[in-house]
């Protein structure tokens, strides 16, 4: 437990490197030399000593909401097994913790925005939501599809063998990491699903949501982005190490993973564009089609109908 | 149990007592007959929950009912327990909320009249355990909340809704009088417990009059598709009576569900799984449903429904383990859906009543007219956001308690060895993270559109929360929504002999695991709210000696135009409403002056509930036709029907003479 907290320490104090990562990877791919890879810590560090500018519509759901949404985050953070090293609290059920505790973030995000009674930051309250609503079912079965691979109900446990349990053939493991990626897409505001760059289009979600933040509390709103995206990469991570990996060579290897991850978001924002609204739930509908077919390929295996 | 009698006797003489006083005092000895019911209800109704075992009364009545049994076992305290605090809950808020009614007399006194007699027929029937005793008090308790739903009855739409309402608890009474008759001339009794010998054969028989059950029952629940009426009649009643009708009446349908499941023991596991499937659907459906809605009072109606079809997965997944021998998930499966009964009857009535606060400062329920509430009512606002985060099923509130409990049983019968118990699993575990995900877009929606951001309409009057009285019911329930979430095993403390009731295999210390999993969550929810402060904290020491200002909200620079211009209600659902299209079909009506520059225009949109076009319009409709073949019969001739009475007299001549 001990060990765990400090590595999830480690990946609190990482987060905001694989932001400034992705940007590096664009910029290199576009031909340019792009901003440093820590330029998001200056800018977190410069945003936590400016003054804020509050907008007079808002009541203290505003006020409040960045400061629960980085909490709520943080104890997601603190259930998330890193490999090997497991999580600080486990129990039987711990990922439906996780998953509302992201909700909990996201439902005092969405209302801060609308606390503004701006049209633009309700219309990405909305689409959020909306979204929202695809990918928490996908990844609930996600998580079916691994309770039933490794019939543990903790994600520790779950981690621990779900690399050992005869089911997890390496298409489920392609199956499940794909459904994943999209979650991290959709979940990090990432191309196709949002654009963090565009600030004036009606197109955006998560941006046009935080129009109204600035100082301070936007720097948490972008720590929070930035952990929520490195969480569902290491939950990436702990399918894919093995447990018997030393400590050592499990670390080198969960770190390559979580960098891997992030640079095939900056190359996915390379090569397309974001889609148009009306396609993003085909998109994410992609992801429950993904989770459905690997439940039902580890059923199939475990009934004995494929062998 | 004579005590818990002359509490259930005080509640309706409370009513009684309130035609006779003036207009003034009315609220005021209501109030008073329902605090001293609670003395003598309450210690018996937990006495019997938290240490079980049950108390009986046999009564004997005149011959068609014989004697009749009454017991307080504790499933039935659970259900008496919110009935009566409920009631008490309600009387309180009348108070303030009844002042609007000031200057109607007759009505006035109706009221009382009939929420006494609705509290008390409630509390009667959760003891009445035989069968025409219990149909009688259940159509006591459906006529008088007919009569308090028709209590605006010069408005042409509340006659309408409780017409509607009144038909449909007649419908269903039709199943359960039905079912009655039939376990009863099977059983040869009418007492409850002699239908354990029917019910539980594992026959077609059983599984029929389970089906009718479930139908009788889960009409006055809200199972989908016989749910029709609780959008229309909720919004119709006072909000006080929504409260009650939402958070208590139709847990009575599902009460008698688990009533019958006792008798039935161990059931049928198609049972088991029709039960968990019409549970999700219901969940799902009406969530979709309440998504749409404008009016406050129908979109909580519509939640009422997905509540109930999150209770009814637990029972579900609880008659899974009970057909599977597996007690673990048994449990996890009836405490959840029990925890639910009790946390839906916390959270539901706190949001009626802020609507009802709402609807007292502004009179209006049409969420697109308000906005901006929290600055008038910060109080109310402040507890209609945590029963909503409740509904929502987010940690920190007790929602989240009860929807663990359900999810952790449906993972577990992930488990199990049989490939159908896993589909089932997988399709309620996915369906109440969908349900919950949806349940988030909604309440975001409720809170956002109607107490933050400005006004859309200006307030003629501006509103204000100084009717304490409105509040007192709304504290004491968020209390206990803060309690069970942040100390859950208390749960457990409560609901130990009810689950124990339903899980016969089940040993005390099987509650162990759970209540070390709560003592971890509760631990860590403590530590959330702590670092939660502490960030507040660091906030306020980074922006202290920086300048904080206030202005407009920036918007990318666009701040012309009004308030009107700010994110509806209906613009806030329509990407999702546009994605479940087929499921919840809009009509869209848009008038636009057909000119280049048009000054006006107006846009109207209406959600048809699909349930109602496809299944009971056309059915009624046929039903109608097939009814109209018979109308000659009633011609309205004098002479036609002195002839009937002839034609009866004559045949009941040549039986009786040809009998002999």
């Amino acid at each position: 437990m001990m060990a765990a907290a400090i590595a999830e320490i480690v990946v609190l104090i990482s987060t905001l490197f694989f932001v400034g990562l992705i940007a590096k990877v664009k910029s290199v791919w576009a031909g340019r030399k792009g901003s440093p890879v820590l330029q998001p810590y200056y800018d977190f560090f410069k945003l936590l000593g400016k003054g804020e500018v509050i907008s007079t519509t808002t009541s203290p759901v505003f006020k409040i909401a960045p400061s629960i949404g980085i909490a709520a985050t943080f104890f997601a953070l603190m259930i998330m097994p890193i490999p090997v090293f497991g999580s600080v609290i486990h129990f039987e059920g711990d990922f439906v913790l996780f998953a509302y505790l992201l909700g909990l973030s996201k439902f005092l995000m969405v209302l801060g925005a609308l606390d503004t009674g701006s049209s633009f930051e309700g219309m990405g309250a909305s689409r959020e939501v909306t979204y929202s609503t695809i990918v928490e079912t996908a990844f609930f079965i996600v998580i079916g599809s691994l309770a039933l691979l490794t019939r543990h109900f903790s994600f520790e446990t779950i981690f621990a063998s779900v690399n050992l349990a005869s089911g997890f053939s390496p298409l489920v493991k392609i199956l499940l990491v794909v459904s994943l990626f999209i979650m991290l897409l959709a979940e990090g505001s990432r191309v196709p699903v949002d654009d963090p760059n565009t600030h004036l289009e009606l197109t955006m979600i998560h941006e046009v949501m935080v129009l109204d933040y600035s100082g301070p509390d936007l720097a948490f709103i972008q720590y929070t982005a930035s952990l929520k995206m490195t969480i569902i990469s290491i939950l990436i991570a702990d399918l894919l190490v093995p447990p018997s990996f030393s400590l050592v060579a499990a670390c080198a290897l969960s770190a390559a993973i979580v960098t891997i991850v992030f640079v095939s978001v900056g190359v996915v924002e390379s090569l397309i564009a974001r889609s148009r609204i009306s396609h993003i739930p085909q998109f994410l509908f992609l992801m429950t089609t993904l989770s459905l077919t690997s439940f039902a390929i580890v059923a199939f295996f475990l009934f004995g109908v494929i062998r | 149990m004579t005590d818990f009698l002359v509490g259930a006797a005080l509640i309706f003489t409370g009513g009684l007592a309130a035609i006779f006083t003036g207009e003034k005092v009315k609220a005021w000895v209501f109030f008073a007959f329902a605090v001293v019911a609670q003395f003598f209800a309450l210690p018996p109704v937990f006495g019997t929950l938290l240490n079980g075992g049950q108390l009986v009364m046999p009564i004997c009545f005149s011959e068609p009912i014989g004697t009749a049994y009454l017991r307080l076992d504790p499933l039935a305290a659970l259900f008496a327990s919110v009935t009566s605090v409920g009631a008490l809950l309600t009387s309180i808020y009348s108070i303030g909320y009844m002042k609007m009614y000031r200057g109607q007399r007759a009505s006035l006194s109706s009221y009382f009249f009939f929420v006494g007699m609705m509290s008390a027929s409630m509390l009667l029937l959760e003891i009445a355990q035989n069968a025409i005793l219990f149909l009688i008090v259940w159509e006591i308790m459906s006529t008088s909340s007919f009569f308090l739903v028709a209590f605006e009855n010069a408005n042409d739409e509340v006659r309408k809704a409780s017409l509607y309402y009144f038909i449909a608890m007649q419908a269903g009474v039709a199943f359960l009088i039905a079912a009655f008759a039939w376990a009863s001339a099977a059983s040869g009794s009418l007492d409850f417990s002699s239908f354990a010998a029917v019910l539980g054969k594992h026959d077609s028989v059983s599984m029929l009059l389970f089906v009718l059950f479930f139908l009788g029952f889960g009409t006055k629940a809200g199972i989908v598709p016989m749910h029709t009426w609780l959008p229309r009649a909720h919004p119709a009643a006072p909000t006080g009576v929504s409260a009650l009708m939402s958070g208590v009446m139709i847990k009575t349908g599902i009460y008698g569900i688990l009533r019958i499941l006792l008798l039935s023991g161990i059931p049928d596991y198609r049972l088991a799984y029709g039960v968990l499937v019409v549970s999700v659907i219901t969940g799902i459906f009406g969530v979709m449903n309440a998504i749409a809605q404008h009016d406050i009072k129908r979109l909580l109606a519509y939640h009422s429904i997905e509540n109930i079809g999150i209770i009814g997965i637990g029972i579900g997944v609880g008659m899974l383990g009970l057909v599977y021998r597996n007690p673990l998930i048994a449990m996890l499966g009836f405490f959840g859906s029990l925890l639910h009964v009790l946390n839906h009857f916390t959270f539901k009535s706190v949001l009626f009543y802020g609507s009802g606060v709402v609807y007292s400062q502004t009179h209006t329920r049409n969420m697109d007219n308000l906005g901006g509430l929290s600055k008038y009512l910060p109080l109310t606002s402040l507890m209609f956001l945590i029963a909503s985060l409740a509904i929502t099923g987010l940690p920190l509130f007790n929602g989240f308690i009860s929807e663990l409990a359900i999810y952790l049983g449906l993972a577990r019968g992930l488990s199990s060895g049989s490939i159908s118990m896993v589909v089932a699993a997988l399709f309620g575990f996915s369906g109440l993270a969908f349900i919950g995900a949806m349940a988030l877009l909604c309440f975001t929606k409720v809170y956002g559109i109607c107490f933050l951001g400005l006004p859309r309409t200006k307030y003629h009057v501006e509103p204000n929360e100084k009717e304490r009285t409105l509040l007192v019911p709304m504290g004491i329930l968020t209390a206990v929504i803060v309690g069970i979430g942040l100390l859950p095993w208390i749960a457990i403390e409560l609901l130990k002999n009810v689950v124990m009731e339903f899980v016969p295999a089940l040993t005390p210390d099987q509650f162990v695991p759970i209540t070390g999993i709560f003592r971890t969550i509760s631990a860590s929810l403590v530590a959330l709210i702590g670092l939660t402060g502490l960030l507040f904290g660091l906030r306020a020491f980074l922006l202290r000696k920086r300048k904080v200002s206030e202005f407009k909200t920036w918007d990318c620079g666009y701040q012309v135009g009004s308030s009107r211009l700010q994110y509806t209600s209906s613009s806030f659902a329509q990407p999702f409403l546009h994605l479940v299209a087929e499921l919840v079909p809009q009509k869209i009506q848009v008038e636009k002056q057909p000119v280049l520059f048009p000054k006006e225009a107006s846009l109207e949109s209406h959600t048809q509930d699909i349930s109602e076009r496809f299944i009971f319009r056309p059915s009624i409709g046929i039903l109608n036709k097939f009814l109209n073949l018979f109308s000659w019969i009633q011609s309205g001739r004098m002479q036609q029907y002195i002839m009937y009475g002839l034609v009866f007299l004559v045949a009941l001549l040549i039986w009786i003479l040809g009998i002999k």
